[in-house]
């Protein structure tokens, strides 16, 4: 995950409090909710100039930061979660 | 089992099914006069297995899957639409514990349920949350020997009869109000505090009282993880719910429109009505248009999501809880609107009064409140945002 985006996604979680933000940390557990997801997923797709697939678009995704993180380096040119971060590649 | 939809309660099934059918038209002027809960029919439904019904083989049930459960619903809603309601409600928590309980929980409910000793009540509404599923505002407390339960609540559909109860509450160690769990206590774990009065428009016989719940239970008794019952609600719960009540719905307002063509064809029918007129034909053809696309809707849902966990895909699909979701609303509305036509029709007299055979008003107060029961507004704002999780529209 990028600077870039655990600093999107910080805003969402109001819970996380001082805790550090990790691949695997749980989202809706730290306060994201339906609505925020929606949002959420707009200002990602915004930032990076991308389009989440329809396909993606699964609790699943929205399960935890690293899972969100992987969907969207889907789209920037295939790099996954323990690859460089994909900033650049927009 | 048939497995065909749209044929029928399954063959062996049919005598049990009709049993209590038959029960539950015989008690329900009384039981809807006196908003009293149907426990004879509860007490049929025991002895004939039907509680049972989505208990697999294994554990004794008779392992039903979602076709003989919208049969059976649809067939008891034609006789009464509050026994219709207790039956899918109980088969919806028994398909929680099914898919969600671990081992040891589902081995020592099932069975009971099976054995007809089980009806479980669910225990999800709350003071102060609008409605609102998915949040608890109540917390689960960890003990050294368990999980403290202390649980208001201010509807809970036959909860001063049931056996055992499913109850959200916020997860012990719960960051938000979304972090709820789902456990079941036994009535024997509880102390059960009932209070106020139960004196509704309709559904009267589903006797949903306030109870306050309160005890102590063993750790294996959360249903899934803590924390997970979105899991539950978004695989189970939301989809056995809306093909649930749409089958107690459509089972209403299919027997309302089977009693009032009855009427029609008898003899003395025909001395009061005009079949010759053009608007009670346009009236019963709306009426029965209205049916058919709540039933297609229904089966074509059962059908997707039966499809959808045997191809072990993700049910939490926004295309797949729109489709849920849509059923639910266009259920409530369809069915409520084919006895308002029916009403038109037949007018007044067999439309309005108490006591006509047609049992027209009854049907329409408990259709009443099929849109409340789990607010239609509330459903709007849920397929309002997954319909902008599915920018190119794809249909399940």
């Amino acid at each position: 995950m990028d600077a870039r985006f655990t600093e999107l996604l910080t805003p969402y979680l109001p819970y996380l409090g001082d805790r550090e933000l990790t691949a695997d940390t749980p989202l809706r557990e730290y306060g994201l909710d339906s609505m925020q997801a929606i949002e959420l997923m707009l200002s990602v797709e915004d930032t990076y100039g991308v389009e989440l697939p329809d396909e993606q678009l699964t609790e699943e995704t929205f399960s935890t930061a690293g899972k969100l993180w992987d969907a969207l380096s889907g789209q920037l040119g295939g790099q996954g979660s323990d690859t460089a971060p994909a900033a650049d590649a927009v | 089992m048939s497995g065909v939809t749209g044929q029928g309660p399954r063959t062996d099934l049919l005598a049990a099914v009709e049993q209590v059918r038959a029960l539950a038209a015989k008690h329900a002027e009384e039981t809807d006069e006196a908003a009293r809960f149907p426990v004879a029919v509860l007490d049929e439904l025991r002895t004939t297995g039907l509680l049972g019904l989505l208990v697999p083989a294994e554990y004794g049930g008779l392992g039903g899957g979602l076709d003989e459960l919208l049969d059976i619903t649809m067939e008891l809603g034609r006789a009464d639409m509050s026994v219709a309601m207790i039956f899918s409600m109980h088969c919806q928590q028994v398909a929680g514990v099914v898919h969600h309980a671990g081992p040891r929980l589902a081995g020592e409910l099932l069975p009971l349920v099976a054995a007809g000793r089980m009806y479980l009540a669910s225990v999800t509404t709350e003071a102060g949350k609008g409605g609102h599923l998915l949040t608890a505002t109540a917390g689960l407390t960890a003990e050294d020997d368990g999980l403290d339960i202390d649980r208001f609540a201010p509807i809970v559909t036959g909860g001063e009869y049931a056996d055992g109860f499913l109850i959200t509450m916020r997860s012990p160690e719960a960051r938000s109000a979304g972090d709820v769990s789902l456990v079941y206590a036994h009535r024997d774990q509880l102390t059960i505090t009932p209070s106020g009065d139960w004196n509704p428009l309709g559904m009267r016989a589903s006797h949903s009282t306030a109870l306050r719940l309160t005890g102590r239970i063993p750790e294996h008794q959360v249903v899934g993880e803590h924390g997970q019952f979105r899991t539950v609600v978004l695989n189970t719960f939301g989809p056995l719910a809306h093909l649930g009540w749409a089958a107690s719905w459509l089972g209403t307002a299919s027997g309302a429109l089977s009693r009032v063509l009855r009427l029609l064809r008898s003899p003395d029918g025909r001395k009061g009505a005009n079949l010759d007129s053009e608007l009670l034909m346009t009236r019963l053809s709306r009426s029965r248009q209205r049916l058919e696309t709540v039933h297609a809707l229904m089966r074509h849902t059962a059908e997707v999501v039966t499809r959808v966990r045997a191809e072990g895909d993700d049910l939490s699909r926004p295309r797949y809880q729109m489709l849920i979701n849509s059923l639910k609303i266009t259920a409530s509305e369809e069915c409520h609107r084919a006895v308002e036509d029916l009403i038109d029709a037949v007018g007044l007299r067999h439309g309005y009064l108490k006591g006509s055979p047609t049992g027209l008003e009854r049907a329409l107060r408990d259709l009443r409140s099929a849109a409340l029961n789990y607010s239609n507004d509330r459903l709007h704002l849920a397929d309002g945002k997954l319909a902008l999780l599915d920018a190119e529209v794809r249909f399940a």
